[in-house]
């Protein structure tokens, strides 16, 4: 119990810290004030721009000190109210652009995390036991291809490859499209991100199930003569998923980071794209909104594997 | 099991003598690592043709051209020679990439040692201040950082570097904690020395061992991170980068469809560049695990 007490009030703390990092980068670094008007900010001698200034001040409490306002946005953000965005008219809210394009990179995500799991684990099964052969060999050499590969490259390859050359794929992600065209359209987007993913996975899962086939208990699988892949599916994948699970949960972070790149290529409007461009736009409560909900949902996801590895194995808690 | 035959000759003298080998691969890497650190260097003393002048070749049509013996990775929509344009991105790319993780050794580094030596509150605070670091993911956190500042050479070198400090601060902390205790670090504090002289002078290289595939492998990512950066158009905004070449020859199906040597060549190099930072990093941490336990 002490040790799930322990680890929730770190998350917490880590949520705090993260926010105050985030909240006083924005403040500090940025200009608030210039992001709401533009130029209008800079001219204070105009009696029109200052009152514009002023109401404008009043309006995103700027006047107020910087934790009063940090304590005001928290207080707000936890209620789901992210602010307006910053155009003319302050419409749509940020909670309503997010609650739109969240779900797009949560299923983007989602399906690249699968594809990179149901890639690997076979992928590492047969490679593991023929370790040190020469299939083996050319999956290591594959896979390190795959790793040294920035995602915005294998984006743009597979786009040319399958989208442009083939035409078996659709080119971008229409919004308004069925589901079942748009899950298809999501198709090398997921792979984009998943692909450099599984040949993480696979490399980490080839070593632990190596480990695991030279045990004792594989031997007397073997000598009960049991069928080769009896083997490697029911007895030796089981005690190798330990490392695994834990750096599928860590990878999301990793796999955020690819589907800021892959929305971008594939105008996928999900959170990645939007972040791209309120940055390039310098609509600041977006950015604050994002980089958010990213690093809340990334210490949340690790804290939940923390939780599962203790599950899998009860000596971790002590 | 001692009196086990099989085991016991398995530690011949032949054997541990068996020379600990970089291999082929490796040397291809460091030499096109090499090659890369001297375009990078001498860029604007090599003779290429200008990355910025406009080649228009109205007997060929209109541009872009397709790769030939006057334009060797042809040319993009505005005729400038892709080949020249390539070797320039290799500058930015590199030296943010070096100068990036070299800023991450100098703090995390440090903080590492340090933390891991001490021991006590200084290693809770900067291990708390790594988690918090390592709690966005680092695109999220560049893009966040770059949006804030004036895109040069320097600041983005800087926002990578920040980046690099906790997983460099990690490692460096969590192998100055295997040295900190062992013997010979007692016996120098027991003839006397000073905390900086057996930091400086028996930690540090025990420490520098698993850490120097660190810097290649670190140096890869940076790389990576940079060319996703511009690839967005948050790098370095005056300049060529290999990510903003690609994003140039990818930004309309169009362009990637008629002329995709724009992308692809700017791919092949970045690729290159970065395998070789991968293997030559990983063959170096092989090389030094092997010393290790022989030790």
């Amino acid at each position: 119990m002490r040790y799930y007490v322990q680890r929730v009030a770190l998350a917490i703390l880590l949520l705090l810290a993260v926010s105050m990092l985030t909240f006083g980068a924005l403040n500090v670094l940025g200009d608030p004030l210039f992001n709401i008007l533009g130029p209008v900010a800079g001219d204070v001698n105009n009696p029109e721009s200052v009152e514009m200034i002023n109401t404008a001040k009043r309006e995103f409490n700027l006047d107020r000190s910087l934790p009063v306002r940090y304590g005001l946005w928290v207080s707000d953000f936890v209620q789901g109210d992210f602010g307006v965005t910053f155009s003319s008219t302050g419409q749509p809210p940020v909670s309503g652009v997010i609650s739109e394009r969240l779900p797009r990179t949560i299923s983007l995500v989602l399906m690249a995390q699968f594809f990179a799991i149901f890639v690997s684990i076979p992928w590492a099964l047969i490679t593991a036991s023929r370790a040190g052969k020469v299939s083996d060999r050319i999956s290591t050499i594959n896979a390190f291809f795959l790793v040294a590969m920035p995602n915005f490259a294998i984006a743009v390859i597979l786009k040319f490859v399958f989208s442009i050359k083939l035409d078996w794929m659709p080119l971008t992600y229409k919004a308004d499209d069925p589901l079942s065209s748009r899950i298809f359209q999501m198709v090398l987007p997921a792979l984009t991100i998943g692909l450099p993913v599984a040949a993480v996975y696979q490399r980490l899962l080839r070593t632990d199930l190596i480990t695991t086939l030279q045990q004792d208990f594989i031997l007397l699988a073997r000598t009960k003569g049991l069928s080769k892949w009896r083997i490697l599916f029911v007895h030796a994948l089981r005690p190798s998923l330990f490392s695994f699970i834990t750096v599928v949960g860590l990878n999301t972070g990793a796999l955020i980071g690819g589907s800021i790149v892959s929305e971008t290529v594939f105008r996928i409007p999900g959170i990645g794209s939007t972040l791209v461009e309120s940055v390039l736009r310098n609509d600041f409560p977006v950015v604050l909104a994002i980089v958010m909900i990213v690093a809340s949902s990334f210490v949340i996801i690790n804290l939940l594997v923390d939780f599962a590895y203790t599950l899998i194995d009860p000596r971790v808690r002590r | 099991m001692s009196t086990n035959p099989a085991t016991s000759t398995a530690i011949t003298p032949d054997e541990t003598i068996v020379k600990k080998k970089l291999g082929v691969g490796f040397w291809l890497c460091v030499t096109w690592l090499g090659l890369m650190a001297f375009i990078a260097l001498f860029t604007p003393l090599l003779p290429l043709k200008s990355p910025t002048q406009n080649f228009l070749d109205p007997a060929n049509g209109r541009p872009p051209y397709s790769p030939s013996w006057k334009h060797w990775f042809g040319s993009d929509k505005d005729a400038r020679d892709v080949f020249a344009r390539t070797l320039h991105g290799a500058r930015i790319s590199l030296t943010v990439g070096f100068a990036a993780i070299t800023a991450g050794f100098l703090v995390g580094g440090t903080v590492g040692v340090i933390s891991g030596y001490f021991k006590g509150w200084i290693d809770r605070i900067s291990s708390f201040v790594f988690i918090v670091l390592l709690s966005f993911p680092s695109l999220v956190l560049a893009i966040l950082l770059t949006s804030l500042i004036e895109r040069s050479l320097l600041t983005i070198s800087l926002v990578l570097g920040l980046l690099s400090i906790a997983p460099v601060g990690r490692l460096a902390r969590a192998a100055t904690l295997q040295f900190a205790d062992r013997e010979f670090v007692l016996a120098a504090r027991q003839i006397g020395a000073t905390n900086r002289r057996i930091i400086i002078k028996e930690i540090l290289p025990n420490v520098a061992i698993p850490m120097s595939s660190l810097a290649l492998l670190g140096m890869a990512v940076a790389v990576v991170a940079e060319g996703g950066l511009s690839f967005l158009g948050l790098s370095v905004e005056k300049g060529i980068t290999w990510g903003g070449l690609i994003q140039l020859g990818s930004e309309s199906s169009k362009t990637l469809e008629e002329a995709p040597w724009i992308a692809f060549f700017p791919i092949l190099m970045l690729f290159l560049t970065v395998l070789s930072l991968n293997f030559a990093g990983d063959r170096v941490r092989n090389y030094f695990d092997v010393k290790e336990t022989t030790l």
